[in-house]
C-alpha cells in the first residue's frame, strides 16, 4: 500500500475508532447554524437563498477551523510526528494525507450542514441542491489545504489556537466570497453555466493553495 | 530623501483643483503601492530564507513587514478621511479599500505570530510559510473582490472619480509623490532592518561567548 | 573502521545563547555499539535527535551511512530505527494495527503473519489485538522496540530504552539487540548510569558540560546485568 494511503487509511481508522472529530464537527455545524437562524430570522423561501448561502459557508468555517487544529493533534500526543519524518514518507506526503483526511471530515459535515440549511430556512430538496456539492467541495478542499498547513505552524506556536482563525480567515476570504455568491445563486436556480465565475476562481484558490502547501509543508514539520 | 518628501509637501497645495481633499490622494495612492509592494518583499524574502537558511533574509522580510504594516494602516486610514467628506460615511466597501483591509488583516497575523512566539529559527521559518502563503493570496482576493463587488454597484461610488487625472501637473504630483513615499518606506525599511540586524549579531555573540566560557571552565 | 553508520563530527548545539552540545565528535561502525551516559539535562535526548536528522546543529555535523542527516533522502532513512521516551505508538489502535502501520510505512510488504512472529517476539502475541491505551508502559515499551526494529534498521539509536522494562524486557530487548548487532546494525544508547546487557559490549561515553568523553571501550566492558533504578 502507498504511504500516502497507510497514512490517509491510519487516519480514518483512528476516527472511526472513537476519533470525536466528525462527530464534533457536525454538533458545531448545527449549533453555528441554530445561532444564526436566531440572527438572521429568515422568513422561509428562496428569498432567504443569499441568507442560506450565507450561513452554509459560516458553519463551514467554524467546523472546519475547530477540526483543523486537531489534523495534527494524534501526532503530537504520542510523538508520532517524528517517527513520520523519520520515515521515508515525503512530508509532501505526509501532507496530501493530512489534507484528506481534513476533507473527508469536512465532507461529512458540510452534507449534514446542508441538510440543516434546507430544513431550517425552509428551501426543498431538489435539484439545485446538485449546484451546491461542487461548490462546498472546492471550498471544503481549499479551506482543508490552508487549514492542515497553518495548523501544523499554530498548533506549534503558544497561543495558537487563537492564531488559527485570525490567519486563516482573511486568506480564505476569496474562496469565501466565491462560495457564498455560487451558493446563493445556486439555490436561487442558477444552472452551472451561471456559476462558472465562481468556480474558477474556487479551483484556481485550490491549486494555488494545494501546491503552496504540498511545497512548504516540509518546512512547517521540522525542528529546531 | 527628506528634502523629496518635503518637496511633495510645498507642492502639492499648489496643485490641486479638485478641492483641498483630493490632496489626500497623494498620500493615499503611493500608500496603497507600498503597502502591496511590501507584501511582496516580505514574500520573497521568506522564499529566500527558506532556500538559503540565511538570517540576513528573515530580518529583512521582518523588517518590511513591520515598515509596510505602518504603510497599509496608512491607506486605511487616508481612505476613511477621504471618504468622510466625499460621500459622508468612514467606510466603503469598495474592492480597491476592501483588498486593502484583508491586506492589513494579512499582515497583523504574520506580526502577531512573531510577537507571539519565541525567536527562533524554526518560528522564522513559520513566519517564512505564511508571508509566501499571504502573498499568494492576495492577488486571488483582489480578483474575487472586484468580482463581489460589481454586482452590488448600487451601495458605493467608485473611488476611480480621482483618477481622472486631467493636469499633468497632477501626474507629475503623482509620481513624485510614488517616488518619494517609496523613498521613505526604504529609509524606514533600512532603520528596522538595521535594528533587526544588530539584535541577530548580539544573539550570535551571545551564543559565542557562551562557548568561550564554558571552553575557559574547562581549564 | 570502515565508513562510520553513525557519526558526529565537531558537533555543536546551542539553543539561543546556551550551549549544549560542545564539539562532539563520535563514530559507530557497522556492527558497532556506543553507550552514552548522562544526567538528565546533560544533552543526550538532543544529541539523539541531531544524529537522527530531525535537528540540525548549530556547528559541526552529524552523518549517517556517510550523508547529512538533517538532508537525508528516503532510502537512507528507511534504514534507521528510533526509539525514545515517546513511544511514537496510536492509543486507539491495537498493537498489530500499529504495527501494521509502520511496516506499511516502511514500504515492507509484510503478511500477518511477519507481524505476528515480531509480537510473538517481544512477549505481546496475547495483547496483539488490544489497544495500545491498554497496555503498561513496560508493554507500551516493547511494543516500540518491535517498531523501532520492524524495518530492520542499520542504524538504531535509542534514548534511554529500558527505562520502563521489567527483568524479562530486558532480556528480550537484550535479544533482539544483540541480534541486530549480529546483522551489523550500528547501536547507539543513552542512559543514566552505566548498564551492561548480556552478550552485547559497548564503548561507553559520558556527556557532561556539552562534552563527549571516552569512559571505557567494549574490550573492559563486564557481561553482567544491572537493573537501572
Amino acid at each position: 500500500m502507498s504511504r500516502f494511503s497507510a497514512v490517509l487509511r491510519k487516519d480514518l481508522l483512528l476516527e472511526l475508532r472513537g476519533g470525536e472529530s466528525t462527530i464534533a464537527l457536525v454538533a458545531i455545524a448545527l449549533l453555528v447554524l441554530i445561532v444564526l437562524v436566531f440572527a438572521l430570522n429568515p422568513a422561509g423561501g428562496s428569498r432567504d437563498a443569499p441568507a442560506a448561502a450565507g450561513a452554509l459557508w459560516v458553519a463551514l468555517i467554524f467546523a472546519g477551523m475547530l477540526g483543523a487544529g486537531r489534523a495534527m493533534l494524534a501526532e503530537r500526543d504520542n510523538g508520532a510526528i517524528r517517527a513520520l519524518l523519520l520515515s521515508p514518507i515525503d512530508p509532501a506526503t505526509l501532507y496530501l494525507a493530512k489534507l484528506a483526511a481534513s476533507f473527508i471530515f469536512m465532507m461529512v459535515a458540510e452534507a449534514a450542514a446542508v441538510t440543516m440549511i434546507v430544513l431550517f430556512f425552509n428551501l426543498s430538496f431538489d435539484g439545485r441542491l446538485l449546484g451546491l456539492a461542487p461548490l462546498i467541495a472546492l471550498g471544503a478542499l481549499g479551506f482543508a489545504a490552508l487549514a492542515t498547513l497553518l495548523a501544523a505552524i499554530t498548533g506549534r506556536v503558544r497561543a495558537g489556537d487563537l492564531l488559527l482563525p485570525i490567519l486563516i480567515v482573511p486568506l480564505f476570504v476569496p474562496a469565501l466570497i466565491a462560495g457564498v455568491k455560487g451558493t446563493g445563486a445556486a439555490l436561487a436556480g442558477a444552472q452551472l453555466a451561471d456559476l462558472a465565475q465562481w468556480l474558477k476562481i474556487l479551483v484556481a484558490f485550490d491549486v494555488l493553495f494545494l501546491t503552496a502547501g504540498y511545497l512548504l509543508f516540509e518546512y512547517v514539520v521540522g525542528e529546531d | 530623501m527628506f528634502t523629496s518628501i518635503y518637496m511633495v509637501f510645498a507642492w502639492v497645495p499648489t496643485e490641486a483643483d479638485q478641492g483641498i481633499v483630493q490632496r489626500i490622494f497623494y498620500f493615499h495612492v503611493p500608500c496603497a503601492w507600498v503597502a502591496f509592494a511590501a507584501f511582496g518583499l516580505v514574500a520573497i524574502c521568506g522564499i529566500f530564507y527558506l532556500w538559503l537558511g540565511q538570517q540576513v533574509w528573515d530580518d529583512l522580510g521582518y523588517a518590511a513587514a513591520e515598515t509596510g504594516m505602518v504603510f497599509c494602516t496608512l491607506v486605511l486610514i487616508t481612505g476613511s478621511l477621504w471618504a468622510k467628506p466625499i460621500w459622508g460615511t468612514w467606510w466603503t466597501w469598495d474592492s480597491r479599500l476592501t483588498t486593502t483591509l484583508i491586506l492589513w488583516l494579512l499582515y497583523g497575523g504574520y506580526l502577531l505570530l512573531r510577537a507571539m512566539a519565541e525567536d527562533t529559527p524554526q518560528v522564522a521559518r513559520f513566519a517564512a510559510v505564511i508571508g509566501i502563503v499571504a502573498a499568494t493570496d492576495v492577488p486571488v482576493v483582489i480578483v474575487s473582490v472586484r468580482l463581489w463587488r460589481t454586482i452590488h454597484p448600487a451601495v458605493l461610488v467608485t473611488r476611480q472619480g480621482g483618477h481622472g487625472l486631467q493636469d499633468p501637473r497632477m501626474v507629475a504630483t503623482l509620481l513624485l509623490a510614488m517616488v518619494a513615499f517609496t523613498a521613505m518606506f526604504a529609509w524606514l525599511l533600512m532603520l528596522r532592518f538595521a535594528t533587526l540586524r544588530v539584535r541577530t549579531r548580539l544573539a550570535a555573540a551571545a551564543r559565542d561567548l557562551n562557548l568561550a566560557y564554558a571552553s575557559a571552565a574547562e581549564l | 573502521m570502515d565508513a562510520p553508520l553513525i557519526e558526529a563530527r565537531g558537533l555543536s548545539k546551542s539553543f539561543g545563547p546556551s550551549p549544549i552540545l560542545r564539539g562532539v565528535n563520535l563514530k559507530i561502525g557497522e556492527g558497532g555499539g556506543a553507550l552514552i551516559i548522562g544526567p538528565n539535562g546533560a544533552g543526550k535526548s538532543t544529541l539523539v535527535r541531531i544524529l537522527v536528522g530531525l535537528s540540525a546543529p548549530t556547528t559541526g555535523s552529524a552523518l549517517l551511512f556517510g550523508a547529512a542527516s538533517h538532508t537525508l533522502e528516503a532510502t537512507h532513512r528507511a534504514r534507521i530505527g528510533l526509539v525514545t521516551h515517546q513511544s511514537f505508538l496510536y492509543p486507539n489502535l491495537t498493537a498489530r494495527e500499529n504495527l501494521a502501520f509502520y511496516a506499511d510505512l516502511y514500504g515492507r510488504l509484510h503478511d500477518d503473519g511477519e507481524i505476528s512472529r515480531w509480537l510473538e517476539r517481544v512477549g505481546l502475541a496475547r495483547a496483539a489485538d488490544e489497544r495500545v491505551r491498554t497496555f503498561s508502559r513496560g508493554m507500551e515499551q516493547r511494543l516500540t522496540l518491535a517498531r523501532a526494529l520492524l524495518n530492520r534498521p542499520d542504524a538504531l539509536l535509542m534514548d534511554e530504552p529500558f527505562a520502563a522494562l521489567d527483568l524479562d524486557g530486558v532480556r528480550v530487548a537484550g535479544g533482539l539487540l544483540k541480534e541486530a548487532r549480529e546483522r551489523g546494525c550500528a547501536l547507539l544508547l543513552t542512559a543514566h548510569q552505566i548498564m551492561t546487557i548480556s552478550g552485547i559490549e559497548f564503548d561507553c561515553y559520558e556527556l557532561a558540560r556539552g562534552r563527549l568523553l571516552a569512559i571505557a571501550d567494549a574490550s573492559s566492558n563486564q557481561i553482567r546485568h544491572q537493573r537501572a533504578g
